[in-house]
């Protein structure tokens, strides 16, 4: 038989990602927090070993106040930081 | 900037639904063996050296975008005839909630569609941006059973659940065991007969049935929060079938919930909240407010909570009974409001010390400064507490916990 779908779903557009950094040294490592158990002591860990292996300049992290919330503070990390680490979930 | 995103493997469905969602399929995703949660600081950092290597090639190395084809307009497809091979084919192809499903056949979309404007657009719904038009709302309520005279009903509680308050993104792909309740109030609550009286929340109602199992296929159809995969629920809870209830407004000693947030006894409202399963009161001893009170606050102040340290607005819903017996020691719903939020808390001490660092960590606000003896209330302001009065005679009344980052919406049904 031929049945409606139940699906509708919306139309995706793809979006360019930023082009990549070639190397990061010199540059500023960005961690943003989401807030799960554990995220942030794991992301600085993870820029930390980076920045020691690569030359980075340094770490910087920004915190989400809640994971269940969108964080509002991306203006301010792209104006401190070169690249970002983030979370997502558990 | 160039970003990657840190997740455990158990999540990636999720990233992945996330990242798609934003035109941006190709994010680079490091995986993290699963938990992250629950286990030392130590250990998390431990977990470092295993995925350096793929967050320093996603910052430095492009990966090339994927082709994606979104889907547009409503779509006809060949389905078995037979319909318990119907059955098993609406499985496979994710249409169904696992209860059978009656076929979406283009006369009874029609029927349930009437005079509708089927490309109208009722709300987008997260996680997947999906376009709840009514015909796809219409094609949803068919497959649950859902007859014309309940779309009206079913249209209401999806605006609801899209307006930004209620945080359907979250409500949708959380952990924690959450779903929309849908609460009818006002005159096409006996119209439909969706039932506020004896078993209110379980089975033997149809309108009660097929509105809640409407709402729960759109939003795992059209939402795009399939359980495992976007719905991230662990255990989830027997709600996310269906979940729809009316207050019992002729049985209630106050005015109902719709007329409390402003509108008139005689229109018809839908309430939805991001609710737990019910949690029982059972109370067959207590004679006044002052005394029912303290098994009511019992089974609100506990420490599994989420609204002792998200707040929000958790419902209480007293049988008609238990709210008599509230009347009879005087008090308005407002009063009863005030007395419940004193005393329904949960002292600080009865956290363990990972959880109260976690607390100060993730909400400094509310725990910043507090001691053993600091009492949790379980919502902020004792507004925020939702009474309804609902169900059938007996001694027992219902706490309903939300997901706490979310806020309860009514809204108008337009029939």
């Amino acid at each position: 038989m031929k049945l409606w779908s139940p699906f509708s779903g919306g139309q995706v557009r793809i979006a360019r990602l930023a082009p990549r950094k070639s190397s990061l040294s010199g540059l500023t490592i960005g961690v943003l927090d989401n807030g799960k158990p554990n995220a942030g002591a794991l992301m600085h860990r993870v820029a930390e070993l980076l920045a020691a292996r690569t030359g980075a300049a340094g770490v910087r992290g920004w915190s989400k106040p809640s994971a269940a919330r969108p964080a509002e503070i991306l203006d301010d990390i792209a104006k401190g930081a070169d690249v970002v680490l983030t979370g997502s979930a558990d | 900037m160039p970003s990657v995103v840190l997740g455990t493997e158990a999540f990636l469905s999720l990233a992945k639904a996330t990242s798609t969602k934003h035109g941006l399929p190709h994010m680079p995703v490091a995986l993290v063996p699963h938990p992250l949660g629950g286990i030392s600081v130590d250990a998390a950092r431990a977990k470092a050296d295993g995925i350096l290597d793929e967050v320093l090639r996603g910052l430095t190395s492009d990966p090339s975008a994927p082709i994606v084809t979104g889907t547009a307009g409503p779509t006809l497809v060949d389905a078995p005839d037979d319909l318990d091979a119907f059955q098993v084919w609406a499985m496979e192809h994710e249409w169904s909630d696992g209860l059978p499903v009656l076929p979406t056949t283009e006369a009874r979309v029609a029927r349930v569609l009437g005079r509708g404007a089927g490309d109208a657009l009722v709300a987008t719904l997260m996680p997947l941006d999906g376009r709840a038009t009514l015909h796809a709302i219409a094609v949803n309520g068919a497959l649950a059973g859902a007859g014309p005279e309940h779309l009206p009903v079913i249209v209401a509680a999806l605006r609801a659940v899209a307006k930004p308050e209620f945080n359907l993104n979250a409500i949708q792909c959380t952990t924690h065991p959450c779903t929309p309740l849908v609460i009818v109030n006002g005159p096409i609550a006996a119209r439909l007969g969706v039932a506020g009286g004896p078993n209110a929340l379980g089975n033997g109602h149809r309108a009660n049935a097929v509105i809640g199992r409407a709402v729960r296929l759109v939003l795992q159809n059209v939402g795009g929060a399939r359980p495992g995969r976007e719905d991230r629920a662990t255990l989830g809870h027997a709600g996310k079938f269906s979940y729809c209830l009316a207050e019992n407004e002729a049985q209630s000693p106050w005015e109902p919930l719709h007329v409390e947030r402003g509108f008139a006894r005689d229109e018809s409202t839908v309430t939805v909240c991001g609710s737990e399963a019910p949690h029982n009161v059972n109370d067959h001893g207590s004679t006044a407010g002052e005394t029912l009170m303290a098994a009511l606050a019992g089974t609100a102040a506990t420490t599994g909570s989420n609204n002792i340290y998200l707040a929000g607005d958790p419902l209480v819903i007293l049988g008609p009974e238990h709210a008599q017996t509230v009347a009879s020691s005087g008090w308005s719903k407002q009063e009863f409001k005030r007395r419940f939020w004193d005393a329904a808390r949960v002292p600080l001490k009865k956290f363990s010390a990972d959880n109260i660092a976690r607390f100060k960590l993730t909400h400094p606000e509310r725990f910043e400064g507090a001691g053993p003896e600091t009492l949790l209330p379980f919502a902020s302001r004792p507004d925020d507490v939702m009474v309804i009065v609902a169900g059938g005679p007996g001694k027992h009344s219902a706490i309903v916990p939300t997901f706490g980052a979310t806020r309860s919406v009514t809204e108008r049904i337009d029939a």
